[in-house]
């Protein structure tokens, strides 16, 4: 895939910020007094989360600001179809953990808020850029 | 009596489908090898220890119910063809369950059915594998 210089669209700044989000998120209390990254009984599963929207950011971010040229697909998937897929499973992930951990601190939902933002964004794209997946 | 259209690669996602949701009825883990919990229990990760359980189900069924209950599927769903579906959905199931023994497991150890689980979400994405080469035009 080509580097691309032109604006990020709506959709592609909400995958950027909800990586940036996950991320951020998963250095903050989340069950107890631990973090999604570093807590014990919490890493490398709930490490997940943050993991995807780092590298559904980051595909953005490299393409649009430093000209990075990526493979068009990977395993048989687009792009669009790679964000598809890792925004809804870490939605789902962000969902299920809220349930999971009682009194889950900060992170829980500031994980949430990310995850919704990055799975909106690979939504958005699909209709940024006419994929046909959705409507 | 109408042939079964099942290939390798559905019959080991069958039996990866099955062997999963079986073990998330045994002890995920356990606690000072007597008392267990299974994937479904309320304690500490439900419902996070579902998802390779609803991973399995949904492909285990879409197979089922296409080779044996003659039930047409859309082609694509949100873009995805099935075979990228498969592929996605068991790669979510083995890497969770995979992560899992990296886990810091504190007092518990893992269970007869976490073992079931992780064996059958790792025949779960080589049965995707083996149905994306399956479909691919031969060379």
């Amino acid at each position: 895939m080509d580097g691309d210089k032109t604006q990020p669209t709506p959709g592609e700044w909400a995958i950027m910020a909800g990586g940036l989000v996950l991320l951020l998120g998963s250095f903050l209390e989340f069950g107890g007094d631990e973090s999604a990254f570093f807590g014990k009984g919490l890493f490398p599963v709930a490490t997940l989360m943050p993991l995807y929207g780092l590298a559904m950011g980051l595909q953005v971010a490299l393409t649009k600001f430093a000209n990075v040229n990526l493979p068009e697909r990977i395993l048989g998937f687009t792009w669009e179809q790679i964000h598809l897929v890792l925004g809804i499973f870490v939605a789902l992930m962000a969902l299920f953990w809220l349930v999971a951990v009682e009194d889950g601190g900060i992170g829980v939902f500031v994980e949430l808020l990310g995850a919704a933002a990055a799975c909106a964004g690979a939504f958005m794209i699909q209709k940024e850029r006419a994929t046909g997946a959705i409507g | 009596m109408a042939e079964s259209k099942v290939t390798p690669a559905g019959i080991v996602i069958l039996v990866g489908g099955v062997v999963v949701l079986v073990g998330s009825f045994l002890d995920f883990y356990k606690f000072g090898g007597s008392i267990g919990f299974s994937a479904w229990s309320g304690d500490p990760y439900f419902p996070i220890t579902i998802i390779p359980v609803l991973c399995g189900l949904a492909m285990a069924l879409q197979v089922g119910l296409t080779s044996f209950a003659n039930v047409n599927l859309p082609d694509r769903v949100l873009g995805l063809g099935w075979n990228q579906i498969h592929l996605a959905l068991g790669f979510q199931a083995a890497i969770m369950m995979i992560l899992w023994i990296l886990m810091d497991k504190g007092g518990f150890d893992m269970g007869i059915g976490f073992w079931l689980m992780l064996l059958g979400s790792i025949a779960l994405i080589v049965g995707a594998f083996l149905r994306d080469r399956e479909s691919a035009p031969a060379a």
